[in-house]
């Protein structure tokens, strides 16, 4: 599991759970991504492989390391409220940013991803992911009266700028968006935007939005800086 | 919708007042309609109601066929249909009326959070036990599915229809999930909608907003539909608030026009 500044991921939280990991005090370093069953990000201990950032994030929580304890209840219920919001609305346009839009895909996620991983999974696994994407985006949001490809993606690039807007209202001037320490949700939002922020892609018109929200990218130049810093160098 | 389409169709809908006439179609009540789809439908008459929108309800057995997005409900209004709560709401404001005008940015991205967190787990888990869950599959979802059909359609349309559910739960993640897990991710998602409606009469204080026609749509509907156990409506049955935020919009915005509902006294009192 790689805390990589340009990694691409494939849905919002590697990074995220990194952040998580390192702002709870757990020793999280980087290590080799394993095969598994070709879920990424992964999460190893000495006794235990786990998958997926909402797993990564209840094995966290259950190893006694929890961000969310100062948070009101129902802070914790507007977290998981806009999870799902991300989840919904900008997840479909982020995942088409990275994998199905062929230019940003061929030129910067794949051989990005394939030299990560061993071989012979890095011929496999990029394609598999690839495929996913699209099936999942097309089953979710490909459906009457959108008939066309490119209909869809403008429906789904609409909804995502929505999102950001939305969760720039949300955040505000603050520092995090509860208060002055950060949360899973902050990771949460981190995971989806950081990469989106700084991966530099051929095709950018999610990123030139996000790059509009002048406190989105504070927050995630913040992150950068406090938690990141010193895998800066590294990718 | 194409961004153009999206801009005719609103200007198309202002330049007339709401009619009479205005009606939703939804399918066949006693006999096919299932417990999402009758969620949806409740949500958007809920929703009609609080904005003091007249709606007649007409049941049809292919209302999903007839509908522009495949889904149900739909409404008809003056010679324009549209389908789903969203563009429905979209629809409606186009028509000067709203519910959400009073909320700021904040509370406007927070209501719209809280509508895809009943959508991403209350209504997947609902489309889960549907057509996911063995038991249900068997004694009431293809049987009410294909009631208006003869054999051997009402089979065909049942299996297809489970086939492309099953196939976009196991695109979203939800394919290997077990119904404990997804009876938990309703737990949780109840937990929050708890939590956040707190001693509230509604979940933007004193006025409701779609959000709430949203919750109680399911809500409601899962409280009142016989499924083959309990385990679902107990979830939700554990949360009193929620249960008097249902009694309570159930009594303002149907009792009290004297509309036609099932009544939820014995389930909260019963207490069973």
């Amino acid at each position: 599991f790689r805390g990589s500044k340009g990694r691409p991921r494939q849905d919002g939280g590697p990074l995220g759970a990194q952040l998580l990991g390192r702002r709870l005090g757990a020793p999280i370093g980087t290590q080799r991504v394993l095969g598994g069953d070709g879920d990424v990000p992964i999460l190893t201990t000495e006794d235990n492989i786990v998958s997926q950032p909402a797993k990564i994030l209840n094995f966290l929580r259950k190893q006694k390391y929890n961000a969310d304890y100062e948070l009101s209840a129902r802070q914790g219920a507007d977290t998981l409220a806009y999870i799902a919001l991300l989840e919904e609305k900008l997840l479909p346009a982020v995942l088409h940013t990275f994998w199905v839009e062929n230019d940003n895909y061929f030129t910067v996620t794949k051989p990005w991803f394939a030299s990560r991983i061993p071989f012979p999974l890095s011929l496999i696994l990029p394609g598999r992911m690839s495929k996913g994407a699209l099936n999942r985006i097309l089953l979710t949001r490909g459906e009457p009266p959108l008939y066309h490809l490119q209909e869809v993606e403008a429906q789904i690039y609409r909804d995502a700028k929505e999102c950001l807007n939305l969760l720039s209202h949300r955040l505000g001037t603050s520092q995090f968006f509860f208060g002055d320490m950060p949360s899973t949700l902050d990771a949460y939002v981190f995971g989806f935007l950081a990469p989106l922020y700084k991966v530099r892609f051929p095709k950018v018109q999610l990123q030139e939005h996000l790059k509009q929200l002048s406190n989105l990218c504070r927050f995630c130049d913040d992150i950068l800086n406090s938690y990141f810093r010193h895998s800066l160098g590294d990718g | 919708m194409s961004l153009v389409a999206e801009a005719f169709v609103s200007q198309i809908a202002a330049a007339e007042p709401w009619p009479e006439n205005a009606t939703l179609y939804q399918q066949l009540k006693g006999e096919q309609i299932l417990l999402s789809d009758n969620a949806a439908s409740l949500a958007v008459q809920a929703f009609l109601q609080m904005c003091n929108l007249p709606i007649k309800v007409v049941c049809r057995a292919n209302a999903e066929y007839m509908s522009p997005s495949g889904k149900v409900p739909f409404i008809h209004v003056g010679n324009q249909v549209v389908s789903e709560l969203g563009p429905i709401v979209q629809f409606v404001k186009a028509k000067g009326h709203s519910l959400s005008d009073g909320l700021d940015e904040v509370q406007k991205a927070e209501m719209k959070a809280y509508m895809e967190l009943v959508n991403n787990m209350l209504l997947t888990a609902e489309l889960y036990l549907q057509w996911c869950d063995e038991a249900t599959v068997g004694e009431i979802t293809h049987a009410r599915y294909g009631s208006p059909y003869p054999w051997p359609l009402n089979h065909i349309l049942a299996y297809q229809k489970q086939w492309e559910v099953r196939r976009k739960m196991k695109a979203i993640g939800w394919g290997k999930k077990t119904l404990d897990q997804v009876l938990e991710d309703v737990d949780q998602c109840c937990q929050a909608l708890s939590q956040r409606l707190g001693t509230q009469p509604y979940f933007f204080n004193k006025q409701p907003t779609e959000l709430d026609a949203l919750v109680f749509g399911h809500l409601y509907t899962i409280l009142t539909t016989q499924l083959t156990s309990d385990e679902l409506s107990e979830k939700v049955k554990n949360y009193s608030n929620l249960l008097a935020f249902c009694r309570r919009i159930e009594q303002h915005y149907f009792e009290d026009r004297g509309k036609d509902c099932t009544f939820l006294l014995l389930c909260i009192h019963g207490n069973f």
